[in-house]
């Protein structure tokens, strides 16, 4: 309401305030406590962590007590064994304020303790001393989505990312699924790390009609559960684009500046083949020598964050090895989830006598494509592109990586370009990894959530760095009828640098196929 | 009843959704934000309605089963600390806005609803609710209610008791009243509403709670001085409310809490032996005189640094800090114990002295944070855990800290509550008689002694009465409690 | 021929607190017509201790008085045999300025307190109408009275932090402390706050000050209707403006919604100014001189002789309401209405005098009819007893009577502290 079409509280009579509406909003000064306290759990505004009165679905609440859940009636005493339990001295950080509840994403839908940060690490603590890991210890950590907003805002500094890591490990280890549960995501690690079965999977038929993989599961005793995660994942498939090839080398635009490598990723690469082209390109054109191996694989970030541990220091070791031959100042990486995991190497490879120390250099030079272009600074021509746009934060880059600023600051450093506060920014989209297909109803719910924030924010397009939030989110808005164009940072930044009418960025850019 | 058949009685009313009854489930319950003490409850139950409340505390009732209610479990002294073979309540579900009425400048809403959304619902509108306990971002209404909670700013605006103005209370017979006014002030009889704020859950259980909103003031000023010891630090808070200024909050913290916060949040606090932030708000004019004469008391009293926020980002910056004070132990100590004693503004100077002689004693290290507007101090007795005894004597030293704030003149709990962790001080500040008399209004609203028993009192009695054939009641069967 | 009383004597009662503190009671001592035997005025509180148990023992019925300025409170007892008056107990029993904490008898004469504070620029922020009648601190507290400025500072259950009190059976009782903040144990200071002496006798009230504002100054609109009362309340409620009272004038000779602003000068002067800006809209606007402002208010009922007098406590944003169905109700029945009120806080005053008692009754049960049913409360404070016995002082009471009840039985389990005065007939 402008201040002229607002009646005058004297005349109108029935208005309750007296001062301007605008001038209200604008008044900061009484918010400051808020912001405070969202300060102090990381959080750059209260808005950003959770808050609407939304609870979760019967159907979704009745999840967390095990409903459809193919129990296997395991049990293990004690829960964990010596091999990298979680540690006791990381879970003895938590002084069990409970400041990450209003950002755990479970905490939000479902309101309970043991789906909580604070509750999980309890049960750890359990764990290591007096409770068996059981189907009821499982389920609350195979709740937990792995976002780590908690980390963020945890005051007393819990490392909970290595805490669930170092879990989930034992649970792969200890635990028996059962059958069904196991073919299920066996099939899914079978299948996203690599690029060629990625391909054949994600051609113009559906997944599972053309892989047979319903037929396999059925024959492994699929049960009442299995449908909803094939719906899932089914509704998560993007259209395949035409994938562009990524030259192994591409020269600098003028004076060479830094010799980079790039991952180009298995999803990534195989669903959003434009991100990586648009990456090698703003690089080069920032005075970047850029290198992409030809061998190089699955970075290992999946099975990493679902405690596949052997499998994922396999794919870690294949990688340090790849780039380790090219000489780099610095390894690019433009998925969140995945550069998480290559920061990460030094930690997961700690015990490996070979690798330990090749590790620690490798993922000293691992950045973000946002961080490494705020870090260099720029030099390429920025061409307007005015559009309004709402910037999501992916899990993985703010809450993992730390990295907040440095994307909002690549775009804003291109003249037109609004960024747009998502509200409850903080709070996962519930994509997660692999988490939207093996725990199907709480991340739709959250899905929902999470598009719903984005519409309030009335932006024209959603620019987020992972190409899980991209699926996660599109597939929501299509379910509640709507479509907005995506893009990633980087491809935004290739327009502007090309000179690109905005019309590319916003035109048949709606994911879903 | 049979657990088995309890459980069965609670999924009837809430469907198995609203039932956590595994025993790895019931752990993660088994204490709130005090570590110090657990027990695992027969089961927990989590309603979504004030008629699953009343329910399941009839059932209760008839059973003759205690039961706790449970928020965000955020609490200090072990209020929500469950009792054996009794059934936790937990209210996080219940999380509605139910109403926002501004220009009666009331909120209503459910007790699971977060503090800071009541805030958040009605910043748009110019409006806030002022209490702000540091857990604000995640302790609940209803939580705050039984507490009490206070919050830095409360020194100016006052406490939780005195911005709620009705609710809809769930006896322990599972009776349903509506106490307060709510909208309309002064409601015939007694202040029921003033003895339900702050008893610990041990009355009733809040359904629907109304609060007060108020209007954001015009204008906030911000400072934040270093000074050299404590008792600089000190004089400066008597200087500024000597001069007749109520400032909306007046937060001191000493060098080992600073240490503490700069590692966890980075505020980028002066090196100095105490710090104070002072908030000053209200009319334009009347903060900035306020404002100036508070510089000059700081100055007067020798502060080696002023700073004055010059935004809201930096009065952010300042508060971030204060507010993950607590929490930030964690990263210059294993363990720590906190106490949560009052006393005499004018006392400060005294106590703190001797807090120190008597960490000296010790040979402890003890980190102050505290409200200094209102004298409630926060010693945070720092130990660990792993050094044998050390959690002993940090007990026992903390004790020793809440007597020497009662010998001046002071209070057990300013804002925490007795709960489970304090009650033993208890007999320390009230008489027999004082306690007996309080006993009698726990009798009037739960005469069977089934809704939060063996909190605040230390050794609560019965009512005495009880219809129908004498059973033991389970409280005194588990020797928690004597015939009254 | 000595007067005894269920079998107590006055001596038994000289013999607690001495011979010249215990006399028989006076026609004047009666409370709504109800004469007592005795009246006693205990200078300790082992002394009302003393007396409280003996009552106890001989089932005698008790009214505590203070000033005696709100005996007319309430309905009129079902029985009383000795007022227990505590105005010998009226010391300061301590006062730290740098605490901004009082404690004191429940005796001591509200104004002579306040005096005693503003030697340290200090005040208790509680100013009932009757605070210069006589008012005693633990009448004040008893009756919850309240005045203007309850609209910044509160009443006095936001301001009271610890009692000690004497029970029925002699129990002497404390709670809270002498600090400000402080949540150990049940805050009974609040629940006896109103109880109007039904439930113990308060022998010691403890509270947080205030420092006294350095100027003062009021500004008045005049108002045209009750629309503009309503509204010019509601355009300060929702302003910055930090008003210490809100006050409401409407009879004869004035309609007034005057504003008090309290501060130092220089800002009380910018909030005069953006205080008249507010109100501009809604009639005309004067700043009044201290000496109007002292005339006008608070010029509360209860008036005087026979008019009843209520209280009606209402959700503030509808005062255009209560005004137009208090003036509809009364204008119908020939009653001549006086109101005044505490307009930001809900909380309006109808003195009726004119029209015949039946008449005044029926205004009455009319307000009761409606502001009941949403959610306020109409109680009687003045009226002639036979009015008083029809109508009920206070009105419906919501589900909570139970628990009232129970809790005045834990208290005072033989029913000897004012019976029949209070609500349900406690």
């Amino acid at each position: 309401m402008t201040e002229q079409d607002r009646p005058d509280p004297r005349q109108s009579g029935n208005r309750y305030d007296a001062t301007s509406a605008a001038e209200r909003r604008d008044d900061q000064s009484g918010t400051t406590r808020e912001q405070a306290m969202a300060g102090a759990i990381g959080a750059g505004n209260p808005q950003d962590v959770g808050q609407s009165t939304f609870a979760a679905t019967t159907d979704s609440l009745q999840h967390t007590m095990g409903k459809d859940r193919p129990e296997s009636g395991s049990y293990t005493f004690p829960a964990f064994d010596s091999h990298h339990p979680p540690e006791k001295d990381l879970i003895d950080d938590c002084v069990h304020c409970g400041f990450c509840l209003p950002t755990c994403p479970t905490y939000v839908l479902f309101g309970e303790e043991m789906d909580s940060p604070r509750g999980r690490i309890y049960l750890m603590n359990k764990g290591l001393t007096e409770e068996p890991m059981n189907d009821t210890m499982v389920r609350h950590w195979d709740l937990c989505l792995g976002c780590m907003a908690c980390v963020t805002a945890c005051p007393s500094g819990v490392q909970y990312d290595k805490l669930i890591e170092a879990t989930r490990a034992q649970v792969e280890r200890r635990y028996e699924r059962r059958a069904d549960d196991k073919a299920f995501r066996e099939m899914i690690f079978q299948l996203f790390p690599y690029r060629s079965r990625l391909r054949l999977a994600a051609g113009p038929l559906r997944l599972y009609q053309r892989f047979g993989i319903g037929d396999k599961l059925k024959k492994a005793g699929v049960m009442s559960r299995l449908p909803a995660r094939m719906r899932a994942m089914e509704a998560l498939m993007p259209k395949l684009q035409k994938e562009e090839k990524i030259p192994e080398h591409t020269s600098p635009t003028g004076e060479r500046r830094r010799r980079v490598g790039v991952l180009t990723g298995c999803v990534q690469q195989v669903f959003f083949s434009q991100v990586n082209s648009a990456t090698v390109r703003v690089l080069a054109a920032e005075g970047c020598e850029v290198v992409a191996p030809k061998s190089q694989g699955c970075c290992g970030a999946l099975s990493t964050h679902a405690g596949r541990e052997e499998e994922s220091l396999n794919f870690a070791r294949k990688t340090i090895d790849t780039f380790e031959r090219e000489n780099l100042d610095n390894v690019i990486v433009n998925a969140a989830g995945c550069g998480s995991t290559m920061k990460e190497y030094a930690y997961l490879l700690r015990d490996d006598p070979e690798y330990a120390e090749r590790a620690k250099r490798f993922s000293a030079k691992v950045k973000d494509v946002s961080e490494f272009l705020q870090e260099i600074g720029t030099v390429a021509e920025r061409h307007p592109l005015p559009v309004a746009a709402a910037y999501h934060d992916a899990c993985h880059l703010a809450h993992q990586q730390g990295v907040r600023q440095q994307p909002r600051k690549t775009l804003k450093q291109i003249p037109g370009m609004e960024v747009k506060e998502i509200t409850e920014a903080e709070v996962c989209c519930g994509s997660a990894g692999i988490y939207n297909m093996v725990e199907p109803e709480p991340a739709a719910e959250l899905g929902e959530r999470k598009a719903k924030n984005v519409l309030k924010t009335g932006a024209q397009m959603i620019v987020t760095s992972n190409p899980g939030c991209m699926l996660q989110i599109q597939a929501s808005l299509k379910k509640m009828g709507r479509e907005i164009p995506m893009a990633h940072p980087a491809e935004v930044l290739d327009a502007s640098i090309r000179g690109e009418p905005v019309e590319t960025l916003l035109d048949g850019r709606g994911l879903q196929g | 009843m049979e657990r088995g058949q309890l459980i069965r009685a609670m999924e009837s009313i809430l469907g198995t959704e609203g039932v956590v009854h595994e025993r790895e489930q019931l752990r993660s319950y088994e204490c709130d934000g005090l570590m110090n003490y657990r027990v695992i409850p027969d089961l927990v139950v989590l309603p979504e309605t004030a008629e699953h409340v009343q329910r399941i505390v009839r059932t209760c009732y008839e059973e003759g089963i205690p039961f706790v209610a449970r928020g965000s479990g955020t609490g200090l002294s072990g209020g929500a600390l469950p009792v054996e073979s009794g059934v936790l309540i937990v209210l996080s579900r219940m999380r509605k806005i139910l109403e926002v009425d501004i220009p009666n400048q009331r909120i209503v809403v459910e007790p699971g609803v977060i503090n800071i959304w009541v805030s958040q619902e009605v910043a748009g509108e110019g409006y806030y609710y002022a209490p702000d306990p540091a857990s604000q971002i995640v302790s609940s209404i209803g939580g705050n209610l039984a507490e009490n909670s206070g919050g830095v700013h409360c020194l100016k605006y006052g406490f939780t008791t005195n911005h709620v103005m009705g609710a809809e209370v769930v006896l322990a017979d599972g009776s349903i009243v509506h106490i307060g006014g709510g909208k309309a002030p002064d409601a015939p009889g007694y202040e029921l509403l003033g003895a339900l704020v702050g008893s610990e859950g041990t009355l009733g259980i809040a359904t629907k709670i109304t609060l007060r909103l108020l209007r954001k003031p015009e204008a906030v000023r911000t400072l934040l001085a270093a000074f050299e010891d404590t008792e600089a630090a000190g004089d400066a808070v008597s200087a500024i409310i000597g001069g007749g200024i109520v400032p909306a909050a007046i937060e001191m913290m000493d060098a080992l809490c600073i240490e503490a916060v700069e590692t966890a949040v980075h505020p980028g606090f002066p090196e100095a032996e105490a710090i104070l932030i002072v908030e000053l708000d209200g009319p334009e004019a009347e903060a900035e005189d306020q404002f100036q004469r508070t510089i000059e008391a700081c100055e007067e009293a020798n502060a080696s640094e002023i700073r004055i926020a010059e935004d809201d980002a930096e009065r952010a910056l300042f508060w971030k800090g204060r507010k993950a004070a607590f929490a930030a132990m964690g990263r210059i100590s294993n363990d720590y114990y906190v106490q949560d004693s009052v006393v005499p503004r004018t006392e400060l100077g005294a106590v703190l002295k001797r807090i120190n002689q008597l960490g000296e004693e010790y040979g402890m290290r003890v980190a102050n944070v505290f409200h200094a507007g209102d004298g409630n101090l926060h010693p945070l007795v720092l130990y660990d855990n792993d050094n044998p005894g050390e959690a002993e004597k940090a007990e026992k030293l903390a004790g020793d800290i809440v007597l020497t704030c009662l010998e001046h003149g002071g209070s057990l709990t300013g804002e925490h509550g007795i709960g489970e962790d304090k009650k033993k001080y208890m007999p320390k500040m009230f008489t027999d008689d004082d306690m007996a008399t309080m006993q009698l209004l726990r009798c009037a609203f739960d005469p069977h002694n089934l809704c939060n028993p063996g909190k605040i009192f230390p050794t609560p009695r019965l009512c005495g009465e009880r219809p129908g054939p004498f059973r033991m009641h389970p409280v005194q069967k588990a020797g928690l409690a004597e015939n009254f | 021929m000595e007067t005894r009383t269920k079998n107590v004597s006055l001596e038994d009662l000289q013999e607690i607190v001495g011979e010249e503190y215990a006399r028989e009671a006076a026609p004047e001592d009666a409370v709504d017509g109800v004469a007592p035997a005795f009246v006693v005025e205990p200078g300790s509180i082992e002394e009302t201790s003393g007396l409280m148990r003996l009552a106890t023992d001989k089932g005698l019925t008790v009214a505590p008085r203070g000033g005696g300025t709100k005996m007319g409170w309430g309905n009129p007892p079902r029985e009383l045999d000795l007022i227990l008056s505590t105005t010998r107990m009226n010391e300061v029993i301590e006062h730290v300025p740098g605490d901004q904490v009082v404690r004191a008898q429940a005796g001591l004469n509200l104004e002579a307190l306040q005096e005693r504070l503003g030697r340290s620029d200090q005040m208790l922020a509680i100013d009932p109408p009757e605070k210069g009648a006589g008012a005693t601190v633990g009448g004040v507290v008893s009756a919850n009275s309240s005045g203007p400025r309850r609209y910044r500072y509160g009443t006095v259950r936001d301001l009271i932090i610890g009692i000690t009190v004497v029970l029925p059976d002699g129990t002497v009782a404390k709670a809270g402390g002498k600090v400000v903040k402080n949540v150990a144990g049940y805050d009974l200071g609040k629940l006896f706050t109103g109880s109007l002496g039904t439930l113990g006798v308060l022998a010691t009230c403890n509270f947080r000050l205030h420092p006294r504002p350095e100027a003062a100054r009021t500004v008045a609109v005049e108002l045209n209707d009750t629309l503009a009362a309503g509204q010019a309340a509601q355009a300060l409620m929702h302003s910055q403006v930090f008003a210490s009272a809100l006050e409401l004038h409407w009879s004869e000779d004035a309609r007034l919604l005057t504003v008090l602003i309290e501060g130092i000068s220089k800002g009380v002067d910018a909030q005069v100014e953006t205080a008249s800006y507010l109100l501009k809209g809604f009639g005309e606007v004067r700043t009044l001189s201290d000496e109007e402002a002292d005339h006008l208010g608070p010029l509360t009922p209860p008036g005087t002789g026979d008019e009843v007098a209520i209280k009606i406590a209402h959700p503030p944003a509808e005062l255009t309401g209560v005004l137009d169905s208090a003036l509809g109700a009364a204008e119908r029945r020939g009653v001549i209405p006086r109101i005044t009120g505490h307009a930001g806080a809900g909380v309006t005053y109808v003195a009726l005098s004119g029209g015949d008692e039946e008449a005044r009754a029926q205004v009455v049960e009319e307000l009761r009819e409606i502001w009941v049913r949403r959610g306020g409360s109409v109680v009687v404070r003045q009226a002639p007893v036979p009015v008083k016995k029809r109508l009920d002082a206070w009105g419906p009471t919501g589900d909570y009577l139970g628990l009232t009840r129970r809790v005045k039985e834990k208290f005072d389990p033989r029913g000897i502290l004012n019976p029949g005065r209070f609500l349900g007939g406690i």
